[in-house]
């Protein structure tokens, strides 16, 4: 069997004369390591904020909620989609929202790829999230996407709000990844980092937000 | 993509006459100057973590087959397809068999050079499934059949006006206006149903990891998350040096390439792919194919000297602090890639005698080499590139010289070699030079010496030489 493009590849380039491969030099470690939380609540904040996001410090879930309903008025939202992970999935919003009079879907609300798409990127006003991580390092936020953590929701909608437990804070994207790709053998299909809206400069170099994503994003802090 | 870059000099004297485009470029250099070094304040020690990036990918290239094989293993654990492709035609056979086999009518890609240098939307319109670009910049240059201007706003020279009688015709635009919000803003609507029912989404790859299987790509739109979340298949390229050892190397590379690039310590999105979706997830692709492109690389690999071309990140650094690149813009460049990194590269990829411009085309500043994070050293490579053409070079396709040149430099060089030729040469070439030049004569020369004469002057040599009055002056009995 002749060798395949792949074996004459490999072969090619290990036929090619070796380089010693040269000591690594010394990095120092970024500042964030040594960030209290204070210190790591405080870049978070200041990094999104410079990037138009916005956020919102509260001390519990029953706070969080209280802010999500003032967001809701605030914007005159009556439709949303949110992601039922470990930090959204347990505060029940669809039901929270039929008492608040806010239709709040979920992904589990749709049978087909299809039916979800179509409310993901034409019904929903807002995408509701929690997030695994918040990175202080650049105000950035990480999600793990799984059969609870869909990758439209806080694409697609012109509005993403993320729910953070301030225990997921960490000081850089190490932390994040050390973590979420811990366990070698059930990678996650995909792992998103998030620092603030969807932006473009592409026309005369003028910056604008929500070119194909979130024109706002919204982190709660919780804790 | 068509190949221009035998058209260097036309296309850089029209760039030249251009006074939009200049105005952009004037601008670049300085506001990038200060955002880069802003943001690489972020490291306490800048210079140290551009030597760590250039470290790792300089590893990355000397470890690049048990890279890519190690690469390849985890990918395919994480339920992803791995094809390799000798050269473009393979590449682009494979993504159209797919399209095929999957009744694709049309797919969106986000931004990938790579597949500008496969010709990958004109092979895929030719054979009937439509290619939309979805980064804004891309989408517009796309409509207008424009090559890129710069690696990152590809679009970023063309004026508002022209865009906004582009979208009224081709996209959601139902009035003028020449507000570039509004403009950005009927892109999304056109372009967002697009995306609603893609079957098949193409992008580019900014790092493998050999360590885990991952594929990792950086944006700011949303336009790549969107062609990897909507529909069901999912096709990503890259060339075989993108890969890297480990996650944390390609987070270290992460931070260099997005403050090289933009100013900016991080992009909106940075998505991590491994492998296709899981059972019981709603969106995101059920097959992931990662295609691996060599298309001349494995040549480049050979040698030591052109090999650090591969280190390359493409973060465009080279380009905004270039100073011809600052004059011209990219177009001149004729091909996918432009500024250094493509006057490194496409000669590598074209052929020295079909880039004859591109690495002459340098001041040798070495800006680029200084501010590279992946630590190539561009100037050394024009200089070899130079030399490998004058010989005539059969691999790498050199050109050689006439006759006349060659002999030119052979008595050059002759005459050069031992001071007192030199000397004698000095000389003799004074006397003739100065009755050249004073008689006005100098129409024999500048025949010979056109090119080098067009921006120089030909003065007269002074009666001594400086070694000759220097002799005399000693010469003088000095007072007591």
């Amino acid at each position: 069997m002749p060798p395949s493009a792949r074996d004459r590849i490999l072969t090619k380039l290990r036929g090619a004369p070796k380089c010693d491969i040269q000591p690594r030099p010394d990095l120092p470690p970024l500042v964030e390591l040594s960030f209290t939380q204070e210190e790591m609540i405080g870049r978070f904040s200041e990094s999104l904020a410079a990037l138009t996001g916005v956020v919102y410090r509260v001390k519990d879930q029953k706070s969080a909620l209280e802010k999500l309903e003032e967001i809701i008025r605030a914007e005159g939202l009556k439709k949303l989609m949110a992601s039922t992970d470990n930090v959204v999935g347990p505060l029940d919003l669809p039901a929270w929202g039929r008492k608040k009079g806010v239709e709040i879907l979920t992904p589990r609300d749709f049978e087909s790829r299809e039916s979800f798409k179509d409310a993901v990127f034409q019904v929903a006003e807002a995408g509701i999230t929690g997030a695994d991580f918040a990175i202080a390092e650049t105000g950035t936020i990480a999600l793990i996407h799984d059969q609870d953590q869909p990758r439209l929701v806080s694409l697609a909608p012109i509005l993403h709000i993320a729910f953070v437990p301030l225990a997921r804070m960490v000081p850089t994207y190490e932390h994040a990844t050390r973590a979420a790709f811990g366990k070698k053998d059930r990678l996650p299909s995909q792992f998103t980092f998030i620092t603030g809206p969807s932006q473009t400069g592409d026309i005369q170099g003028t910056p604008f937000k929500g070119m194909h994503g979130p024109r706002r994003t919204i982190v709660i802090l919780i804790g | 993509m068509e190949v221009r870059t035998e058209q260097f000099r036309e296309i850089a004297l029209t760039e030249l006459q251009n006074s939009r485009s200049r105005f952009f470029l004037k601008l670049i250099p300085p506001v990038m100057a200060v955002m880069r070094a802003n943001a690489l304040k972020s490291f306490p020690d800048p210079p140290a973590a551009q030597a760590y990036g250039a470290a790792i990918r300089a590893e990355s290239v000397d470890r690049l087959p048990d890279l890519l094989e190690r690469f390849e293993q985890k990918a395919v654990a994480n339920g992803a397809e791995v094809f390799w492709a000798e050269d473009v035609q393979e590449a682009n056979e494979f993504i159209l068999k797919l399209a095929r086999e999957r009744g694709v009518e049309y797919i969106t890609k986000g931004k990938s050079m790579l597949t500008e240098e496969m010709g990958l939307n004109d092979f895929l319109g030719r054979n009937g499934i439509e290619p939309w670009e979805t980064d804004l910049g891309e989408f517009i240059i796309q409509q207008l059949h424009r090559p890129p201007f710069h690696i990152v706003g590809p679009a970023i020279n063309i004026p508002v006006e022209e865009v906004c009688d582009l979208f009224l015709k081709r996209a959601d635009l139902r009035e003028r206006t020449l507000d570039p919000v509004q403009l950005g803003y009927a892109a999304r609507v056109f372009l967002r149903d697009k995306f609603h029912r893609v079957k098949m989404g193409i992008t580019g790859i900014n790092m493998a990891v050999a360590e885990t299987g991952t594929i990792l790509t950086v944006e700011n739109e949303g336009n790549i998350r969107l062609s990897k979340a909507s529909p069901r298949t999912q096709v990503s390229i890259m060339s075989l040096e993108k890969v890297v050892p480990t996650m944390e190397d390609a987070l270290h590379l992460l931070r260099l390439l997005c403050r090289n690039s933009s100013g900016r310590k991080i992009t909106s999105y940075v998505t991590m792919d491994n492998g296709p979706k899981k059972k019981g997830e709603i969106d995101g692709p059920e097959e992931l194919f990662i295609i691996i492109l060599d298309n001349g690389r494995t040549q480049i690999y050979q040698e030591g000297k052109t090999r650090q071309v591969l280190r390359c990140i493409r973060c465009g650094a080279c380009l905004n602090f270039c100073p011809v690149y600052g004059q011209i813009g990219g177009y001149p460049y004729g091909w996918a890639y432009s500024g250094p990194l493509g006057s490194i590269l496409n000669p590598l990829l074209l052929g020295l005698d079909r880039t004859q411009d591109l690495y002459r085309a340098t001041t040798l500043c070495g800006v680029c080499k200084a501010v590279c994070p992946a630590g190539i050293d561009h100037p050394s490579l024009f200089l070899h590139f130079r030399a490998k053409d004058v010989e005539g070079d059969r691999k790498w396709r050199g050109r050689k010289r006439s006759w006349k040149e060659n002999f030119f430099f052979k008595g050059w060089a002759w005459g050069a070699s031992r001071s007192w030729r030199w000397n004698l040469g000095a000389r003799f070439m004074r006397r003739v030079w100065n009755r050249v030049s004073q008689r006005g004569n100098g129409d024999g020369l500048r025949k010979h010496l056109s090119g080098w004469l067009k921006c120089r002057e030909l003065p007269a040599f002074p009666l001594k030489t400086f070694h000759e009055r220097w002799k005399q002056i000693n010469r003088v009995p000095k007072k007591n």
